[in-house]
């Protein structure tokens, strides 16, 4: 029992705190909380299986593919949904925009690859069991792009500049940094890190449309306990999110594992509204 | 020429007398209508293009030896895409415009729920196959006839192999987590209980749970001799034969005819995983362990051969649809096309042979398939929309 809570929490918790990452960068640039992030999970699973299955490419192509077709729909998404709002952000229409967004994405995929869940090939074809590729494959994911992700924002020109735009967009505008553009980039890089998510875990969750709105739900969740903004701790919270899950899943099983996940969540946040490693928020008075 | 009041009067009146006795003559030359609700586009489509198969091809095969007494069968199809506010507008259409003289479907309950009450009060004979079993209810819906199994009885199918072929006494019951999922688990376990069974474990699982190992867990340290499924998720479902796969655990299977679905096969870790699980089925579309249908279903296969596919689609939609079809058409032969004769024809059928089952309707019952006709399937056994019966039956 304890290696299944273990396997399983660790690889879905990955899932999570990827999308929790996705968040977190369409987030950095824009202010904006994108509710397309479950649903770019979701085509992560469902493109590599179209790619993969359908279409007979390998994993060399599959998985660049992938990225790319994301990342476009990541810019996309900040050209209809993000840029029009962001004059009125205080009036959180982003709400709005960018949940019709990811209703056409779940719409659009349910009516051209249909509502039943499908397959989602082997990728690596390593290991049987508990050490089953589809358990760590997501969490080796995680741990990948969280590295390269702290290499781009603390060792890079660009990712320094995706720092300065987080921490104060007119600063950065006055210093001649192209904020536009690096909003831009840094959706398609949230694209791609949705991408991942569907990707790494698609053998876990399937090719299957549906998957959006649970990676929506379950994805914020890591953001909001790890703080937002703040990438590590969104992989600490969607990790221990996981294994919480798993557990509940074992202890009290089926509708009320989800009660236990929410009853834990809106207790931490009593606790702790910014989040267990977010700052509190400043205002000047 | 003047033309007096008495005049305009007695011209009036040949008119009225021409115009009431040209009636009946236009009646008995004019088409029999009939609309068909059918989800042939969106999400759910599937059913709704086997079952429209069998529609095109009953409304042909009755046109082409002459129609109804000389009357064409004319079938009025407009797509739902299985959506109810669809459904309501096509239905209302059907009614006031279009006029026709019966309507078959919708083919889905959701749908069936959104158009049954509007059905009833323009008192349109309707027919159609949905499970649910409020749909129907003779004092609110006596236009309202029933041709496939309702939730109940797939219930009491379900439970009679459990029970009596299976000879379990300790099972489990897993829903999902819709409000289908949730009213048939709590229906199943009611049953089980009431028949003296012992539910140890029961479980509305979220179908998109990527692992089933607590709830199958949980489920073998109980002691259960048959797990009863209760979803439409075929995701859930092959995970749930994965996860049995990978505990080492036989334990079968029995329950929702989605289990029996062809899109499973691609979902399972190995097609063994797929070996004891029973399906709801029907006897006149399964077939014996030689592999033969029964003989009145065989004669509608030879007849549809060549001219519908089978291999995409279950002979049920198919034999359902061309039943549907036959029903309306022998109820206007019999006693006219007026919505009172063809329900008070409906309402005295006995054992009336059709291809996917034998019907009886009463006044006072519009449930018209037996019950003893749901039997299990073997979910991995498909062959041209046919199944092969469950271990047990004779």
């Amino acid at each position: 029992m304890l290696a299944s809570i273990l396997a399983s929490g660790l690889a879905v918790g990955a899932v999570y705190a990827l999308i929790g990452i996705t968040y977190n960068t369409m987030f950095a640039t824009s202010r904006v909380m994108s509710f397309t992030a479950g649903q770019l999970g979701m085509l992560g699973g469902v493109l590599g299986s179209l790619f993969m299955l359908e279409l007979d490419l390998p994993l060399v192509l599959a998985l660049p593919l992938t990225l790319a077709a994301c990342a476009l729909i990541g810019v996309a998404t900040e050209f209809v949904a993000v840029r029009p709002v962001l004059k009125s952000l205080d009036q959180h229409l982003y709400v709005l925009s960018t949940l019709a967004v990811a209703l056409i994405i779940q719409q659009l995929t349910a009516l051209g690859w249909g509502t039943e869940p499908r397959p989602f090939p082997r990728l690596l074809d390593l290991g049987s069991g508990m050490g089953d590729e589809k358990y760590w494959l997501p969490v080796a994911t995680c741990a990948v792009t969280i590295f390269g992700l702290e290499y781009l924002y603390r060792r890079t020109l660009v990712g320094r500049a995706f720092i300065a735009v987080a921490e104060d967009n007119f600063a950065a505008c006055a210093l001649g940094l192209p904020e536009r553009n690096l909003r831009i980039a840094s959706y398609a890089l949230a694209g791609a890190v949705g991408a991942l998510a569907g990707f790494s875990g698609g053998q876990l969750l399937l090719a299957f449309f549906a998957n959006g709105p649970l990676l929506n739900f379950y994805g914020f969740i890591p953001v909001a306990l790890g703080g937002l903004g703040n990438n590590r701790g969104a992989v600490i919270g969607g990790l221990a999110l996981g294994l919480f899950q798993q557990a509940a899943n074992f202890t009290v099983g089926g509708i009320f594992s989800s009660v236990m996940v929410f009853t834990m969540f809106i207790a931490i946040l009593l606790v702790a509204p910014q989040g267990l490693f977010g700052s509190p928020s400043t205002r000047r008075v | 020429m003047t033309i007096t009041r008495r005049d305009l009067a007695l011209g009036s009146l040949s008119a009225l007398a021409a115009s009431s006795l040209a009636r009946p003559a236009l009646a008995q030359g004019e088409p029999i209508r009939i609309g068909w609700l059918a989800a042939l586009t969106g999400p759910s489509s599937a059913p709704g293009v086997g079952f429209n198969r069998g529609v095109i091809y009953a409304a042909e095969a009755i046109n082409a030896a002459g129609g109804v007494k000389g009357r064409k069968v004319e079938i009025i199809t407009r797509d739902t895409q299985g959506d109810p506010t669809k459904a309501v507008n096509a239905t209302q259409e059907m009614i006031s415009q279009a006029k026709v003289h019966a309507i078959w479907g919708p083919t889905n309950s959701g749908e069936s729920l959104a158009v049954t009450a509007i059905m009833a009060r323009a008192k349109m004979p309707n027919i159609h196959p949905c499970v649910v079993d409020s749909l129907i209810d003779t004092k609110r819906y006596p236009n309202a006839f029933r041709i496939a199994p309702s939730n109940s009885q797939w219930d009491d199918a379900v439970r009679g192999y459990c029970l009596n072929i299976l000879k379990t006494k300790k099972v489990a019951v897993i829903g999902d987590t819709t409000g289908y999922g949730v009213s048939a688990l709590k229906a199943s376990v009611a049953a089980f209980q009431k028949d003296g069974a012992q539910v140890v474990y029961q479980s509305n699982i979220d179908s998109t749970q990527p692992d089933m190992t607590p709830d199958m867990l949980r489920a073998r340290n109980a002691g259960a001799e048959a797990i009863v499924v209760w979803s439409v998720s075929t995701g859930m479902d092959a995970r749930l034969f994965n996860t049995r796969a990978s505990l080492g655990w036989d334990v079968p299977f029995v329950g929702h005819p989605s289990m029996a679905s062809g899109e499973i096969a691609g979902l399972l870790a190995r097609p063994a995983n797929w070996e004891k699980v029973y399906a709801i089925g029907y006897r006149s579309c399964s077939y014996d362990d030689k592999g033969a249908l029964p003989p009145h279903t065989q004669e509608l296969v030879d007849r549809l051969a060549g001219k519908v596919q089978l291999d995409d689609t279950l002979l049920w939609w198919v034999a359902a649809a061309v039943d549907a079809v036959n029903l309306v058409a022998e109820a206007v032969a019999a006693g006219g096309s007026s919505g009172e004769a063809i329900i008070r024809h409906w309402n005295g059928l006995t054992k009336h042979q059709g291809y996917y089952g034998t019907y009886t309707f009463t006044p006072e019952n519009h449930d018209g398939y037996p019950t003893e006709d749901v039997v299990m399937s073997a979910a991995n056994t498909a062959k041209n929309g046919t199944f092969a019966l469950a271990p047990g039956y004779v």
